[in-house]
């Protein structure tokens, strides 16, 4: 059972990891891809994936954590089962991203940046994902869903196990 | 070489050298932070700019290099208003702790503001928080809120100590310097942090709140910590007594040698002086009578000290130099030893344990002056047999400079006995220890940092020493001892008469070969090479 | 209406795969290519006025030529796909409904300059077209249009799509290659420049998406017949992101000299719901916003240059007269400050700032000096950074006051 506290990967995934260490000129280039990787697998990077990873990259700890604390989609604490990301860049708020937000907060009983109770949703704002054209929209884990209104919100909430 | 123009001045650089550098050469100053000779270009400051003709935009100087017919501007009015804008954006979430903060009178912001800034702050929202006081290892400790991100020391980790402890953390006006956390800052070499953080981010804890800096006197001195002899600049607190505990050392700091420790010092040598001030320094001339030890004055101890070499035949007299000596005091030790046609005198007790070594600056050989005493020609006999003789008690007289020889890798027995073996135990130091705790004679050394002298390091250089702060008590000179006895047994070499360090070095390189040519003058503060 | 190139193949079913590219004339360029030299086709691409699609618009052929001749050092082609500029959304229609396009302008490119292994970035939360793009490199693979020897040409090339992890920063040309490297996507100190000293310190060249997806087509009908479709100084067609408060936002192809008053009213619609025109953001978010009254210009490089404002990654957002201008700074002003790298001084700390300031205003405790503080930074923080982030933050903080200042001043309380 991966544990984001004991973390080791298999010898599958640490196969995968030398296989992506080689595809580049630095094997360090395969950090970002590697990192994602531990974070699919361990539920999120706690310090300890931290320091395995830095192991297998023959990299100082510190250096590390430089990548994970710098990139957005890199979790340091647990997060929800559903990671729901909401635009409020320019175009969605002009197309009312700030009444969704309030929506979301008011039917998942949480503040931006917490977790439900009971680890179903983590409720994020981000800046622009680059789909305007759906205004307002939101990331539901690997997934956009634009034209927002409340009544599909809660559509897609209610699919969210 | 490029001849390049600077403000209206026309220099002539090394091919490579950058525009911080090639200004410095021509006398201008260009303000910089992040930019630091020992380390590689980082270009984050952007306080080093310059206006360079037929380039439309103000340009680093870190990363331009001079390139010939280049006409550097450093004082246009666009190069004065960007320094003005970037003053301003460093000290926007910098937060006013200058009443508290060590670095005051010696901080880059305030240098800098009131050369290049002097504007009216206009900032009135909440400024960033960060962690503050913060400790990061045994001698550094951190306050965020003042760390103006140069990266200096993240790149020090990197490239100099290759121990990579430290990071910028986050992003934007919340990036942050720290550790891994749960992780300490403890290289051999931590302490060089606090030089090149421009700011008081990075302190060190063991000055913490000890004195200010505008109270320091400043005197260049070496590290006698091994044998690479680090330059450094001892820093003393003498007008405010009261501060610093009383303490005289306030701290060291590396002077920058290209040919010996660059800009560094390691941690060990940059803390290791406390012994200077510390209760078992030696303060007068003392004689064991009935088990315990009664001051006694300098002519009674010289008397005592010349009746017993007077009393001995050579051949029943050792001594045990000691690589801690200056070349000044093993000089003036081997025109005695001369004098005398003593044989059994050494230096070389073995330490304890062995010394460590690196590719940095660490020498194991954990002695300042080992080329010195090889040079002037204090290794006749060797020192194991010294001890033996006196063991055997062929050696009645056993004069021993500093060393403690209950604490060497000799076994303890063998030294209990070799000292319980001669008639005379002599001790001459600046400190005490269990040796000396065993001797009839003791002579208290002025220490190295309370006078002038010099030591001749791993490579053959010859480096001079200045004197720090005023000899404890009455110790002297070992030099100046061994003159005053020289003269006492009728000696006629000038270097008896010597009343300062430089006549004895003077006599020095007109006696031994490796020194000829050299004087205090010629060496500077670089030193110079011995000839081999 | 204006010939459909880029998204001729948009609406077709199952575009993305091999078999479909290959129906409209997909990879005929490839293999006209191979009859060219290297140095031919930079020449083709350069007459062909191709200027960089991404933001800076740069001249695509002239970038290319950048590359040292020779040498044993190996070269790189590196694809931004780290689409990032608020309002636009183009490449992510190319990396899902036409992936094959860049793949085939990337062997083309590759052979030019004489790289042998690219890299396709994508940042990290575009997922599907991941997948998609990532299927498509694995059919050009199992086709023989990629790897060794390809089509028999004895050209070698091999393409690594990499994932980003959510940084607007890993747009910028250096910091994406910081990025690449397993770092922070720190932009690097120029010169050396990345065609000099790119990604793993050797000779690179970054171009966006959309950019190298031209490049088959301009092998194919000649760089005559593409510089022709557009202005005197940027040739063909390209892609607008239209988004905001228009009826029909989304991707429209039209050539380089559309107007900006065509794009909104002939192409999405008008304005929505009966409203009016206020104000225009004309290519992403670090482009000075125009007014209502501004919007009869040519939407190529210089056009917009010439307007006091730029065509960066045309991601046109459109506002009507219920915008509040001081809001929109705010929430522009909030993701300048959240994607500050924070590597130089000047840009970290007045991003930062500069939002307070915003901030402060819209919830109605400006003080009178804000505005001008707010601009009087900006203009001395612009041209001091590592790279051009900081400046495409002045774009809206300078523009969105010195235009609507009367509607920033309403907000600041009056002194008693």
């Amino acid at each position: 059972m991966p544990d984001a506290k004991r973390p080791e990967f298999t010898p599958e995934q640490i196969a995968e990891v030398r296989r992506l260490q080689g595809l580049y000129p630095d094997k360090q280039a395969a950090l970002l891809p590697v990192l994602t990787m531990a974070q699919e697998t361990f539920g999120y990077v706690s310090l300890e994936v931290e320091e395995y990873v830095a192991s297998l990259f023959q990299m100082s700890p510190a250096h590390v954590h430089e990548v994970v604390t710098f990139y957005t989609l890199y979790f340091q604490q647990p997060k929800g089962r559903h990671v729901v990301s909401v635009c409020h860049n320019l175009s969605c708020h002009l197309l009312g991203a700030k009444s969704i937000v309030e929506h979301l907060t008011r039917r998942l009983g949480v503040e931006v940046g917490e977790t439900t109770a009971d680890g179903r949703v983590t409720l994020l704002t981000v800046e622009c994902l680059c789909a305007c054209e759906q205004a307002p929209m939101m990331q539901v884990d690997d997934r956009y869903e634009g034209q927002l209104t409340p009544e599909k919100v809660d559509r897609i909430l209610e699919g969210l196990r | 070489m490029p001849k390049l123009t600077i403000d209206g001045r026309e220099i002539e650089v090394a091919p490579g050298t950058n525009l911080i550098e090639a200004a410095r050469q021509a006398g201008v100053e260009v303000p910089h932070y992040c930019y630091h000779p020992g380390l590689s270009v980082a270009g984050q400051c952007r306080l080093c700019m310059v206006d360079i003709d037929k380039i439309p935009r103000p340009q680093i100087g870190c990363n331009t290099q001079a390139a010939d017919g280049m006409v550097v501007h450093t004082q246009t009015e666009r190069v004065l208003e960007t320094r003005k804008s970037v003053m301003e954006f460093h000290l926007v979430n910098h937060p006013l702790d200058c009443p508290v903060c060590d670095q005051a009178g010696e901080c880059w912001l305030q240098i800098y503001y009131m050369r290049h800034g002097l504007y009216d702050p206009r900032m009135v929202d909440e400024k960033v928080h960060k962690p503050k006081a913060v400790p990061l290892g045994p001698h550094v400790i951190l306050d965020a809120e003042r760390c103006i991100l140069c990266s200096r020391c993240v790149r020090f980790c990197d490239e100099v100590t290759g121990t990579g402890e430290l990071g910028i953390f986050n992003r934007g006006d919340h990036s942050e310097i720290g550790l891994f956390p749960g992780k300490t800052l403890e290289n051999k070499y931590s302490g060089n942090v606090i030089d090149i953080c421009p700011v008081g981010a990075l302190t060190d804890r063991d000055f913490r709140f000890q004195v200010r800096v505008w109270y320091l006197d400043a005197a260049r001195s070496v590290c006698n910590g091994c044998a690479r002899g680090c330059n450094i600049e001892v820093h003393t607190s003498r007008r405010r007594p009261h501060h610093n505990q009383g303490r005289r050392i306030a701290r060291i700091k590396p002077r920058h040698n290209p040919d010996v420790n660059q800009w560094w010092i390691c941690d060990e040598g940059r803390y290791g002086f406390r012994w200077i001030d510390d209760d078992t320094r030696l303060l007068a001339p003392a004689r064991r009578t009935n088990g315990k030890d009664v001051q006694i004055g300098w002519d009674e101890a010289i008397t005592a000290l010349a009746e017993g070499l007077k009393r001995y035949r050579p051949e029943e007299i050792g001594i045990l130099a000691s690589p801690q000596m200056s070349n000044e005091d093993l000089f003036a030790l081997q025109r005695l030893v001369g004098q005398l046609g003593l044989r059994a005198v050494d230096h070389r007790v073995p330490p304890r344990v062995p010394g460590d070594e690196d590719e940095l600056l660490i020498r194991a050989d954990k002695n300042p002056n080992r080329r010195g005493a090889e040079l002037i020609g204090l290794g006749q006999a060797e020192a194991r047999a010294v001890l033996e003789g006196a063991r055997q008690r062929r050696i009645k007289l056993l004069w021993v400079f500093q060393h403690d020889l209950l604490d060497s890798g000799w076994p303890a027995a063998d030294v209990t006995a070799g000292l319980a073996g001669a008639e005379m135990v002599v001790f001459q130091g600046p400190t005490a220890n269990a040796t000396s705790a065993g001797a009839h004679l003791l002579l208290p050394s002025a220490a190295y940092l309370e006078r002038e002298g010099t030591f001749t390091n791993f490579q053959g250089r010859v480096q001079r020493f200045r004197t720090v702060a005023e000899p404890l008590g009455e110790a002297l000179a070992d030099w100046s001892v061994l003159g005053r006895l020289g003269r006492t047994l009728g000696g006629v070499d000038p270097v008896f008469t010597a009343g300062r360090a430089e006549q004895v070095f003077a006599g020095l390189a007109g006696q031994v070969a490796a020194f000829s040519g050299m004087s205090y003058r010629g060496l500077g503060d670089a030193g110079l090479l011995v000839k081999v | 209406m204006a010939e459909k190139i880029f998204t001729r193949n948009f609406e077709r079913a199952s575009s993305h795969t091999l078999a479909v590219y290959r129906e409209t004339g997909g990879y005929t360029a490839l293999a006209k290519s191979f009859q060219m030299e290297p140095a031919a086709i930079t020449e083709e691409v350069k007459r062909s006025n191709l200027r960089g699609l991404g933001g800076a618009a740069f001249p695509t052929g002239m970038k290319w030529s950048f590359i040292p001749k020779g040498g044993t050092a190996p070269k790189y082609l590196v694809i931004n796909a780290d689409e990032g500029e608020p309002g636009t959304f183009k490449d992510r229609y190319l990396l899902e409904r036409d992936p094959h396009a860049l793949i085939e302008g990337m062997i083309i490119a590759a052979r030019a300059i004489d790289s042998h292994l690219g890299f396709v970035y994508i940042r990290g939360e575009y997922v599907q077209p991941w997948r998609v793009f990532s299927g498509a490199v694995k059919e050009a693979y199992e086709a023989a249009l990629l790897g060794k020897n390809i089509q028999g040409s004895g050209f070698d090339f091999d393409i690594v799509v990499h994932r980003g992890a959510g940084a607007y920063i890993c747009g910028e040309e250096t910091g994406l290659l910081s990025s690449l490297e397993g770092k922070k996507g720190w932009p690097k100190i120029k010169p050396p420049f990345p065609a000099v000293k790119g990604a793993f310190g050797h000779p690179t060249i970054v171009n966006n998406v959309e950019t190298i997806a031209a490049v088959p087509h301009i092998i194919n009908r000649g760089a005559a017949w593409f510089a022709g479709l557009g202005t005197k100084t940027q040739g063909g067609t390209r892609l607008y992101s239209v988004s905001g408060h228009v009826v029909k936002p989304g991707v429209v192809e039209a050539p380089v000299s559309v107007t900006l008053r065509s794009l909104i009213y002939d192409h999405c619609g008008g304005i929505r719901g009966g409203h009016r025109l206020k104000a225009v953001v004309p290519g992403g978010s670090s482009a000075p916003i125009l007014t209502a009254g501004e919007i009869d210009v040519s939407m190529d490089a210089d056009g917009l240059k010439a307007a006091g404002t730029m065509i960066g990654s045309a991601g046109v957002i459109v506002m009507d007269e219920t915008v509040s201008i001081p809001e929109a700074l705010m929430v522009v002003a909030r993701f300048y400050a959240h994607e500050s790298c924070g590597q130089c001084t000047p840009c970290r700390e007045s991003t930062g700032w500069i939002y307070k300031m915003t901030h402060r205003i819209v919830e109605g405790k400006g003080r009178k000096e804000d505005l001008d503080t707010i601009l009087d930074v900006a203009k001395r923080g612009a041209g001091t950074t590592i790279c051009a982030f900081y400046d495409g933050a002045v774009g809206p903080y300078v523009s969105y006051i010195e235009k609507f200042r009367g509607e920033f001043e309403a907000l600041i309380p009056h002194e008693a």
